[in-house]
């Protein structure tokens, strides 16, 4: 057996160099030691959206009722804001977090759009239901400056509803703007019941 | 090692503590700084837990870097540092200027005189903490001798002293790997790292 030369050891470490290697942890561990130390602060992890599941669940449905409201004025009918007495089905089912109920599975097929706008609206009435009870319910928060999160963020909210709001007398049908006025009523309506919530509820 | 500049935005939310800032860097820097980390220690279950700390220490520090050298290159200070201080707290590098010093920490055992090994991480595994902690840092890190005397408390001489020793014995424990290699190196290729 021959030892190896200089040139091929050389060749060997620069492969060795070269060679890709995944990390050693996933990022998850990582930032549950972060999160340990406190180096990462859950108020400044994201927007307006709280990191908690709840609230990531709502803000997936933020993005759905957005393509209602989009929805709604492409076919030219009118939005759900104009039309606050929902269909007659839409105040019996419990209130389901993700609004699974109204929509069913991705294969559900609509015999006439009088039964797809019910769904729709079904839909918009099961969203505002489920968000409400996550907050009245939810107890999972804990940050010692939570209050004066939601506060704030209910400050903004305020201001893209009254906005919002008042750009829907002009242009009531304007898809976008539909998007958001629903989107912000629905954040605003589960934020003021965070900020009313007892302390001792909110988990500090 | 060239590297895209860092964000210098990723950088001001990581400082806050912005989660997916702080996991833009790591993505970015892992596979670097967790191959140095692999390579010292040469134990995959000690380099994940050393890993942890490592990183902890990166975000930590964070606010003190200044921008004056490469992201990358200030984070693997941080990581061979904090690698060779662990190592020497679980004793792995016990005594490093008696090791370095050391010719058995080099020579061949019993085991090693019928050992073969498969791949130079495999190889690295028989050489001493020290030697391997040179041979790592000046060969595959590129760090001088100087720097290594720094990092490891010894002189530049006797880090070239081990160095030497640690490729001659990686020269004999690779021997198959190359026999058994189709690949021819290349002619007049020198040696890459700095002196």
């Amino acid at each position: 057996m021959s030892h190896l030369s200089e040139e091929q050891l050389d060749q060997i470490i620069a492969e060795e160099r070269a060679r890709p290697q995944p990390p050693l942890n996933e990022w998850r561990t990582i930032a549950a030691r972060a999160r340990e130390e406190g180096l990462i602060r859950e108020s400044s992890s994201s927007g307006w959206v709280s990191s908690q599941p709840w609230m990531q669940a709502a803000a997936a449905v933020l993005l759905l009722v957005g393509g209602i409201g989009i929805g709604r004025s492409t076919m030219g009918l009118p939005s759900a804001t104009q039309t606050p007495s929902a269909p007659p089905t839409a105040s019996t089912a419990p209130a389901d977090p993700v609004g699974a109920t109204a929509f069913g599975s991705s294969d559900t097929t609509f015999a006439s759009l009088e039964e797809a706008t019910a769904t729709l609206d079904r839909a918009v009435t099961d969203y505002k239901r489920a968000t409400a009870f996550l907050a009245a319910n939810n107890s999972s928060a804990r940050s010692s400056d939570s209050l004066a999160m939601y506060s704030a963020r209910l400050v903004a909210l305020d201001k893209v509803f009254d906005a919002t709001e008042s750009a829907l007398q002009t242009a009531p049908h304007d898809p976008v703007i539909n998007q958001y006025y629903l989107a912000t009523m629905g954040a605003r309506a589960a934020t003021r019941q965070m900020v009313a919530r007892p302390v001792a509820l909110r988990g500090f | 090692m060239s590297e895209m500049p860092i964000d210098q935005l990723d950088l001001k939310r990581a400082i806050a503590g912005d989660e997916r800032a702080m996991q833009r860097l790591w993505s970015q820097h892992a596979s670097h700084i967790d191959a140095v980390v692999r390579r010292l220690c040469g134990d995959p279950e000690l380099a994940a837990d050393i890993s942890q700390e490592v990183w902890m220490q990166i975000f930590r520090a964070l606010p003190s870097y200044r921008g004056d050298s490469q992201f990358g290159t200030w984070a693997h200070r941080i990581a061979v540092n904090r690698t060779l201080n662990a190592l020497r707290k679980i004793r792995r590098i016990a005594n490093l200027e008696i090791d370095i010093q050391d010719d058995s920490a080099i020579t061949e055992n019993d085991s090693d005189r019928t050992f073969l090994a498969e791949s130079i991480e495999q190889a690295m595994t028989k050489l001493s903490p020290g030697a391997r902690a040179v041979f790592v840092l000046h060969d595959i890190e590129g760090y001088t001798h100087g720097e290594i005397g720094e990092e490891l408390g010894i002189t530049p001489g006797g880090s070239k002293s081990q160095l030497f020793k640690a490729r001659a014995k990686l020269k004999k424990l690779l021997a198959n790997l190359m026999d058994e290699s189709t690949t021819v190196a290349p002619k007049g290729k020198v040696h890459v790292a700095p002196i």
